[in-house]
């Protein structure tokens, strides 16, 4: 039998973890021999993610129960179908923990958590409320890179970013990279545009470029993919897209020109 | 009480970034006041063509509330998924409407839940790929370009998706 246990310690000599995300370590105990295996727990900056990344754990591992000082009921239910008993409510020493569930494995505040969870009728409202709640969170962010954008198409023109091309293919990739980093809209709009750069004498590879990165890059909305996913999230994730296309478009100009 | 004063303060915070463009916004009137106005005009058309998107987003999310569960969600999307991930990711991409900015709740949501860093960049990175914009793309640039820019941007999703995840690889990975 695999128990998966997050302590304060990397031995069984630990206190369990109050919470699954905040334990510096958890433990990976197999019951047959009484051997452990140690892993560190989830990083402090992982914020709600840090708990999710422990059920993970112990969902990859097929482990058969998960022991900690407390986990929120729809988690219990969710684990439970997975066929991970989850026993709530236990502090002390993991030794004595671990000892007192393999005398008595079930756990009935558990059953009774998971019961009035299950029986509760407004589940449809309560994950609507959720929803509505997580997109009301990033409605005053999104509120702002809305009237950023409008400035942005109010004041720069089209005629202004078309006379920045110069028909050379390595500036044409770089420009039209970075006028699709900042613009933002409908992919039909850069049609639009790369058309009219095509006809303006403007390299494929360029346009490609602009087609690309306008939906892959946005600069401006950038605090609201941060405070989606994370500052580091967005920025990795931008400057990579970024860089994937410039690489692209100049395998894609050489191949043009005969070189691939 | 302590919470009350929380929500309040986060709530003030969450607004200064909007204050500060409606403090751009009156700046740049007394300038220009002509294009501050359009400018004011295209952010409301943009906001009109995004409800049909946030609507669906929502419903969206209220259902994978409802349904999904974070040991679901780390099965189907989570850091082991393999090629069915990649795949199921893709997909949803490709088939997403709307503005990429309607979507980032549901992220928040799915991320929040399990769903590894590759699964959502190659969701985000898989967007440029629209099968109902096809047509137009054939009659502005013609098959040979239209079939090299899709594939060009398939691989380009994968391989953001690849390096995004290794980038991020010891904060994700430190637990397993």
């Amino acid at each position: 039998m695999k128990i998966v246990i997050p302590s304060n310690s990397p031995d069984m000599e630990g206190t369990v973890a109050s919470k699954l995300g905040t334990a510096p370590y958890v433990l990976i105990i197999e019951t047959d021999d009484m051997s452990f295996e140690v892993k560190d727990g989830p990083p402090q900056s992982s914020g709600t993610g840090a708990g999710v990344a422990v059920i993970s754990l112990a969902v990859s591992l097929k482990a058969d129960a998960l022991i900690v000082g407390y986990v929120a009921p729809h988690i219990v239910n969710a684990m439970k179908k997975q066929s991970i008993d989850i026993v709530i409510g236990v502090s002390g020493p993991v030794s004595e923990v671990l000892s007192a569930y393999l005398d008595e494995p079930v756990d009935d505040s558990t059953e009774e958590n998971t019961e009035q969870d299950e029986t509760g009728s407004g589940q449809w409202k309560e994950a609507f409320k959720k929803g509505v709640g997580q997109f009301y969170n990033m409605l005053p962010r999104l509120l702002g890179v809305i009237l950023l954008l409008g400035l942005f198409k109010s004041f720069v023109s089209q005629q202004v970013l078309l006379s920045l091309f110069s028909g050379s293919y390595l500036k044409d990739i770089l420009i039209g990279a970075g006028l699709g980093s900042i613009l933002v809209g409908n992919p039909i709009n850069s049609y639009v545009i790369a058309e009219s750069l095509l006809n303006s004498g403007v390299t494929q590879a360029g346009a490609m470029a602009l087609m690309m990165t306008w939906v892959n890059v946005g600069i401006i909305q950038l605090p609201v993919e941060a405070q989606a996913l994370g500052w580091r999230f967005a920025l990795v994730r931008n400057i990579t897209a970024f860089g994937v296309t410039i690489f692209l478009s100049i395998v894609f100009a050489v191949w043009q020109r005969g070189y691939i | 009480m302590i919470e009350l004063a929380l929500h309040i303060k986060r709530t003030i915070r969450s607004w200064i970034f909007p204050l500060v463009v409606g403090v751009v916004y009156a700046a740049l009137y007394t300038y220009n006041s002509q294009s501050t106005v359009r400018a004011f005009d295209v952010s409301c058309s943009i906001l009109k063509q995004m409800i049909l998107p946030v609507c669906f987003v929502i419903c969206m999310m209220t259902a994978l509330n409802r349904v999904l569960s974070p040991a679901i969600v780390t099965r189907f999307l989570g850091q082991k998924t393999g090629i069915k991930g990649v795949l199921l990711s893709a997909l949803a991409g490709i088939l997403s409407m709307g503005p990429l900015y309607a979507w980032y709740p549901l992220f928040k949501s799915l991320k929040e839940q399990g769903a590894s860093t590759f699964i959502i960049a190659n969701f985000i990175s898989c967007r440029s790929v629209k099968p109902v914009l096809f047509p137009v793309l054939f009659a502005y640039f013609g098959w040979d370009f239209t079939f090299l820019f899709v594939g060009i941007c398939l691989v380009g999703a994968l391989m953001t998706a690849y390096i995004v995840t290794f980038l991020s690889f010891y904060k994700v990975s430190r637990i397993v």
